[in-house]
């Protein structure tokens, strides 16, 4: 999807043209029916605070309404990828991973729940072997080289 | 006492499922702030006359239920599913490049549940050994707030840039009160959601500018990998002791209790704290990603739990930063609740709930929640973030909150109200984008405005 109007608002992506769209769309339903509300209200209720509370109660419920439209209209900006493992990186990322927390002992170590845990999951080989290839000393070496792959990869935050 | 518990208890009820059913959606909505939305709401609840009982579970009920289900986005999407969320990105990122997403998912989720619980009757108790000093607190808090936002601002990413911007900001908030005033308009809720939703005001005016919207375009999508969830546990409703490990499930207890104590600071701070000092006593590397998680999802409730219940019950003054935002209607919604600057006379739900419904009905929201949300998320949570990623636009929820800045700021303030809305969160969005200057901090210097200002300005 090649688009040239695409800008980062708030954290995320949007096409400019329709930012502004769901601005007036947005703002004349909720507004619309806010003020509709608040007149048709005012004739059966007498205490014109009131009628205001709930006028806003319908306000709130246009925001709604207004942003459901406009999430028919206007489709996400997002490319979604149905993620599959792609486990020939893991020692990358366990390489970012150590480098980035540090480990004191090893899996043998670990109490045997959080064992059973790791292999349910089908990662325990996956960190014996990481360990086993970096003992100690060389885990610093080996992580800082990987680093800037996994790394990068590793915390887009 | 049973009697009245008894009379409440439908109302309690039905109001804690509709708070519980409606934050459980919202909370799947990355970028729905609390404040931008459970102060609304829950304002709304306070303004039509929903009886006392019925306004706290609401609020509690939607408050934990929207912290379970924030969960998802950030463990499936990698996008934060509200600002409490923000501390757990980067665990819950290294889990989903192990490929286990559902891992991070359910040790958040299970996190919440335990503390959740646990953080109702200590902040209750907590409270109640509080309240003598209620009296006291009441005649102090305009120097309270001041010192209480002195304290936040430093703590704040600004440093002493946020502490010395509380004065230019206090000073406009005071200016807007007089300019209001003049016209016979008094605002409250405008200032909340103009603080709250200012990073979003904020950057509506910056991409107007043509040199910024430059800097802003993007020639693709953004790409999001929605990972795979693997459900392992047969049945609806699976046991949060069981997803825990008995290291976890102590540690989660104990930084909930801990974190329930420190009622005055910003939780978005506590939650990162609470996990680094976890984080550091855990040996192994996997053990601490899903220890550090489930800790600081809980802490994400504890928190909530404390900031807003705390201050309420001990002192019906918003002494805390929750309490000063998300749950500020609790304290202040006028003409039903309010709060006097002058003589630190308060009318809420300080004086209008029990010790006895505090802790019942407390219990009740917690319960409704975690009956509500908990399966919810542990069950549905991929094809949920899956709906949301791919059916609702981010244009689609900016127009839905600038309709919400539309209908409060006209409802409070016609013209003048919408107005302020702007201005605040103008000036506020760019404060914490440039100088760290938070919205916790914000709030504060709001609170100063209005209770420490009139007080200093009476002793001249």
């Amino acid at each position: 999807m090649r688009n040239d109007r695409l800008l980062e608002v708030w954290n995320d992506t949007v096409d400019g043209h329709h930012l502004i769209g769901s601005l007036i769309i947005g703002g004349a339903v909720s507004l619309g029916a806010f003020q509709a509300a608040e007149w048709l209200l005012g004739m059966f209720i007498d205490d014109p605070r009131m009628a205001r509370t709930y006028a806003m109660l319908f306000g709130i419920i246009g925001c709604v309404v207004g942003g459901a439209i406009c999430a028919y209209l206007f489709r996400p900006k997002r490319e979604v990828v149905e993620d599959t493992v792609d486990t020939e990186n893991l020692q990358g990322v366990l390489a970012a991973l150590y480098a980035d927390y540090g480990s004191r002992g090893g899996v043998e170590d670990l109490p045997e729940a959080v064992r059973s845990e790791l292999r349910e999951l089908e990662l325990e080989e996956a960190f014996l072997v990481y360990e086993r290839d970096h003992a100690q000393g060389d885990a610093v070496a080996l992580a800082e080289h990987d680093l800037g792959r996994a790394g990068r990869e590793g915390v887009k935050s | 006492m049973m009697d009245a518990l008894l009379a409440q208890l439908p109302v309690a009820l039905g109001m804690g499922i509709i708070g519980a059913v409606v934050f459980s959606a919202i909370g799947l909505i990355s970028g729905s702030d609390e404040t931008t939305t459970i102060a609304p709401l829950t304002l709304l609840v306070v303004l039509i006359g929903v009886p006392p009982a019925g306004v706290y579970t609401f609020f509690l009920a939607g408050a934990v239920s929207k912290h379970m289900t924030h969960a998802v986005p950030t463990a499936l999407l990698g996008i934060p599913g509200d600002t409490m969320a923000t501390p757990m990105m980067r665990e819950a990122n290294y889990l989903r490049q192990l490929g286990v997403p559902h891992i991070a998912l359910r040790k958040m989720i299970s996190g919440g549940v335990i503390a959740a619980l646990i953080a109702v009757p200590v902040t209750v108790v907590f409270a109640l050994l509080l309240a003598p000093f209620g009296g006291f607190v009441q005649h102090t808090a305009p120097y309270l707030f001041l010192i209480a936002a002195l304290a936040i601002a430093y703590f704040s990413p600004g440093r002493w840039a946020a502490v010395l911007a509380l004065g230019p900001f206090v000073l406009i908030i005071v200016a807007l009160q007089n300019l209001t005033a003049a016209h016979g308009v008094k605002l409250g809720v405008s200032y909340f959601l103009g603080i709250a939703i200012g990073p979003l005001i904020s950057d509506l005016f910056l991409v107007l500018s043509p040199a910024e919207r430059a800097r802003r375009k993007r020639d693709r999508p953004a790409r999001f990998s929605l990972a795979p969830d693997v459900k392992r546990w047969s049945g609806y409703f699976p046991n949060p002791l069981k997803v825990l490990d008995s290291r976890q499930t102590s540690w989660t207890i104990g930084t909930a209790v801990a974190s329930s104590l420190t009622f005055v600071f910003s939780p978005v701070a506590m939650t990162v704290i609470m996990g680094e000092v976890v984080s550091s006593r855990i040996r192994h590397v996997y053990h601490r990603l899903t220890t550090t998680l489930a800790v600081r999802n809980g802490v994400t409730e504890s928190t909530y739990i404390a900031e807003a219940l705390i201050p309420l019950m001990a002192f019906g003054l918003p002494l805390s930063p929750v309490a000063a935002g998300p749950a500020a209607p609790l304290f202040n919604a006028p003409p039903r609740f309010t709060v006097d600057s002058a003589s630190g006379q308060v009318n809420n739900l300080h004086n209008l709930l029990g010790t006895w419904e505090f802790l019942v009905y407390g219990l009740l929201a917690v319960v409704l929640a975690l009956l509500i949300a908990y399966p919810f998320s542990m069950n549905y949570a991929r094809r949920a973030a899956s709906f949301v990623s791919r059916n609702i636009s981010h244009e689609a929820i900016i127009g839905t909150f600038v309709g919400l800045i539309l209908v409060i700021g006209l409802w409070e303030g016609g013209l003048l109200g919408l107005l302020v809305v702007v201005t605040v969160g103008l000036v506020g969005g760019f404060l914490s984008r440039l100088l760290g200057f938070n919205i916790g901090v914000q709030f504060m210097g709001f609170y100063i405005a209005v209770l420490t200002v009139p007080a200093l300005t009476a002793l001249l």
